[in-house]
This record gives C-alpha cells, sequence and structure tokens, in this order.
C-alpha cells in the first residue's frame, strides 16, 4: 500500500453516467487520489449497483473516500421525520462504507418536502446556533467520525458574509468538527459583495479547514441592477482561472487540510469538450496540490476533529418562531412574481425589523434568492 | 491511486449498460411508477439533480 500523502487531490464522485464517464480516464491512470460522495442524493434508488459498491470500498478501505450530505436542512427551525430518515440513513451507511468523514451544508432548504428546494442562510442567532449544534451532534452520534460544515455561497449582505466564517466555527465547537472552505463559493462572494479575498479570508477559521472545494458556476443578469452581473453556484461550467488562483493561495494557510476536491455536475459533462475540460481541471488541481504538498514536506494535519466526550442526546431542539419565519419567507420566494413584490411582501412580513435584517438585503441577492427558490420548487 | 483493472473493467460496463443519475425528480411519472411498483433498479429518469450547485 502506498503511503497516504498529506493532503489529496479527490473528486466528487455520484452514481451519475456523466460524472463517471468524464472521470474515468482520470481514474484508469489512477491520478484519483480521494472521492467524495453525496450519499443522500439517491434516494430514490433501493441499491447501488456493485461496481460502485467496490469503488466506494476501494477508497474507503485506504481512508479516502469522504460523504458529503446536500439535503439534512441542518438549520431548519422544526425537527422532522425526513431528518430522522436522513440519520437513520446516514448511520446504516456508515456502518457499510469507511468514511474519513461526514459532512453537510449550512442553511435551510426552503422547499416543502425532502429533496426539492435550495438551500439559503439563516440570520447567526443564538437560537440558529442551539439547532446547529444540536443538528451537528445528531449527526455525530449516527456516523461515529468526523463531522464538518460547508460554508455557503449565497448570502444577502456583505456584513453577513464577513461574519459567516465565525458563525461557522461557533456551530462545530461542540463536536470539534472542521469547515470544507468551498472557494468557488468564497469567488462569488468576492463578486457579489464587491470585496477582496485578502479582506475575508482571514475571517475563517482556517485551522479548521479540512477540505476545500473547488468547481465551477455561471454568471446571471441582474434586473435590478443592470450594470452587475451575479456570480452563480451552479457547478455546470469550467472551473475559473481566478479560483485556482485562490486555491493556491488558500492552501498554505490551512494547516490542517487534507482533501482538496474538484465538484461538477453532471447535467455540466454532457458534451465531450466539458468532459475534457474536467479532466484538465482536475489534473490543474491535482498539479496545485503536489506543489503544495512539497512545501509542507512530512507535516501531517494536527488535529483529527474529533470530539472528547459528548453530553447524551435529548430531545431534537426546535424553535417555532424560527420555523415559521423561515415558512415564510419560501412562500415569498417560491411564489412572487416579481422583485418587488418579493420586497414588498418581505417588508411586510414578521421577517421586518427582526434578526433576518431583510432591511440590508441588497437587492440583487434578494432578486437572486427568488431566482433560486423558484428553480428548485416542487413543481 | 490505484483502481484495480476488474474493477476498472465492471465501471465500464456499468456506465455503459444504464444511464444511471444520481437521483430523480419526486413527480416525474417513471419514477413515480417504478416506485409504485417496487422497482428496485435505480431510476432512469434524468433530472438536474443538484448535489450541490444548488446557488
Amino acid at each position: 500500500m502506498d503511503e497516504t500523502p498529506a493532503v489529496l487531490a479527490s473528486l466528487a464522485c455520484n452514481l451519475d453516467s456523466d460524472i463517471l464517464t468524464a472521470a474515468f480516464p482520470l481514474l484508469e491512470d489512477g491520478k484519483v487520489e480521494a472521492l467524495e460522495w453525496s450519499f443522500d442524493t439517491l434516494f430514490r434508488a433501493n441499491e447501488l449497483p456493485e461496481w460502485f459498491i467496490e469503488l466506494l470500498h476501494t477508497y474507503g478501505n485506504q481512508q479516502r473516500l469522504v460523504g458529503h450530505g446536500v439535503f439534512f436542512s441542518l438549520l431548519s427551525g422544526r425537527w422532522t421525520p425526513e431528518q430522522q430518515q436522513w440519520l437513520a440513513q446516514l448511520k446504516q451507511v456508515s456502518s457499510a462504507f469507511a468514511f474519513d468523514h461526514i459532512t453537510e451544508h449550512f442553511g435551510f432548504f426552503t422547499g416543502q418536502n425532502f429533496h426539492t428546494g435550495a438551500p439559503l442562510p439563516v440570520p447567526y442567532t443564538a437560537t440558529a446556533l442551539r439547532i446547529g449544534q444540536d443538528r451537528l451532534r445528531r449527526i455525530y452520534d449516527a456516523c461515529q467520525c468526523p463531522v464538518g460544515l460547508e460554508n455557503l455561497a449565497f448570502a444577502y449582505s456583505l456584513d453577513e458574509v464577513q461574519q459567516h466564517g465565525e458563525f461557522l466555527e461557533k456551530l462545530i465547537a461542540p463536536v470539534n468538527g472542521f469547515i470544507i472552505l468551498d472557494l468557488h463559493n468564497l469567488y462569488c462572494q468576492l463578486h457579489n459583495f464587491s470585496v477582496s479575498y485578502e479582506a475575508l479570508i482571514d475571517l475563517y477559521p482556517l485551522d479548521c479547514v479540512r477540505e476545500i472545494h473547488i468547481s465551477g458556476g455561471s454568471w446571471e443578469d441582474s434586473s435590478v441592477l443592470p450594470n452587475k452581473k451575479v456570480r452563480r453556484d451552479t457547478h455546470d461550467d469550467a472551473v475559473p482561472a481566478e479560483v485556482f488562483r485562490l486555491l493556491a493561495l488558500t492552501m498554505p494557510k490551512c494547516a490542517n487540510l487534507k482533501f482538496v476536491v474538484l465538484e461538477q455536475l453532471g447535467t455540466g459533462l454532457r458534451s465531450e469538450n466539458s468532459k475534457a475540460q474536467f479532466r484538465r481541471d482536475f489534473q490543474q488541481m491535482a498539479d496545485l496540490v503536489q506543489q503544495h504538498r512539497a512545501t509542507i514536506a512530512a507535516h501531517r494535519p494536527i488535529n483529527a476533529f474529533r470530539p472528547a466526550q459528548l453530553p447524551a442526546l435529548g430531545t431534537a431542539i426546535e424553535d417555532q418562531q424560527f420555523h415559521a419565519q423561515q415558512v415564510q419567507l419560501s412562500d415569498i420566494l417560491e411564489n412572487a412574481v416579481s422583485f418587488e413584490e418579493a420586497h414588498r411582501r418581505l417588508h411586510a412580513s414578521s421577517l421586518a425589523n427582526s434578526a433576518w435584517k431583510v432591511e440590508a438585503w441588497e437587492p440583487h441577492m434578494l432578486e437572486t434568492a427568488v431566482r433560486i427558490a423558484q428553480k428548485w420548487k416542487q413543481q | 491511486m490505484k483502481i484495480p483493472k476488474a474493477l476498472l473493467g465492471a465501471i465500464v460496463v456499468g456506465i455503459t449498460a444504464q444511464a444511471t443519475v444520481a437521483c430523480s425528480k419526486k413527480d416525474a411519472p417513471e419514477p413515480k411508477e417504478q416506485a409504485t411498483k417496487g422497482a428496485k433498479s435505480p431510476v432512469r429518469v434524468p433530472y438536474d439533480c443538484p448535489g450541490c450547485g444548488m446557488g
């Protein structure tokens, strides 16, 4: 068995024929050093093909498999049967596969039902903190391995962007958790809020970063700011050169980094050109990871990100007012026929003059939230 | 990381044999029909399943 490198060039690989077809030459050449699997996106299939199971085991047996949840809705105000089922599934899949860690996303899902909607942010309140810490504790209880949280691309205001890292650090503290720093998500914020990398990066607890994501996205016109294009984290295009630059700058700052993961959706990998570009992106990422490894020599991550001792789990923490506000926000975003209507309804709702600080939301980001919510709502 | 040749061969066959996607849209006719029949094979309806990348 080859010695495991300190930092692994990794691939987000789901049971998707376009992703697997694009990635196959990389797998064949032995270039993929670790796999990230979104285990909860396969919710309607009753079984995995044997070859995919074997692929997961091949990486898991070498401590090179990580699980990345998408649909748990960590910060929903109400505890749901779907979340309980998600944890049961996590427990089951964690017993079947050797995950080196499990991660989820910051935010709550706007959808009325499991597997619809999109993740949006919440205010950084004591209520959100209690709920998030409770959920992360439950995730750890189910998987019994290190647990991490990914930064969100979308934000309503610069103030929120600037406080995101600090709040993530508070959320993960009780489980001695870690952060996935998604650099494309950061790139979206640099553009959408006209802020520099240098002004933002040190606001993150970089010693808590165990994983970095890179990906591509898209540009969208704004009707409220005609000269502004909004950067969207859609994972359907090549990795921008700037994101590779951010990767080179960021890796040396993260002493506990172990995985660097390339993500792209299968829907963005339909053409041969896109598949070839995907492989070039992976090679460029792998080259940067290798250059970084050469600078850290024999250094290994210090923090194993396992909690010391945790109290017994009680009843899931809920907050009915928080839940009601999320339901109201979801309804406004999913059903407003225009930005103006969304703005008007929002300022007449229970979210006005509250911790949600809707008065400070940038118009182009409210417009984007409407678009995100309506793109992913249940039809 | 090296992957055994037999597994690589199985992956090729597997990708070719089924246009498998990671998840399915809840209200599309085909998966609903398959679900009510208790089908065990992965659903085949192509859906812009986000995984991440929802923003």
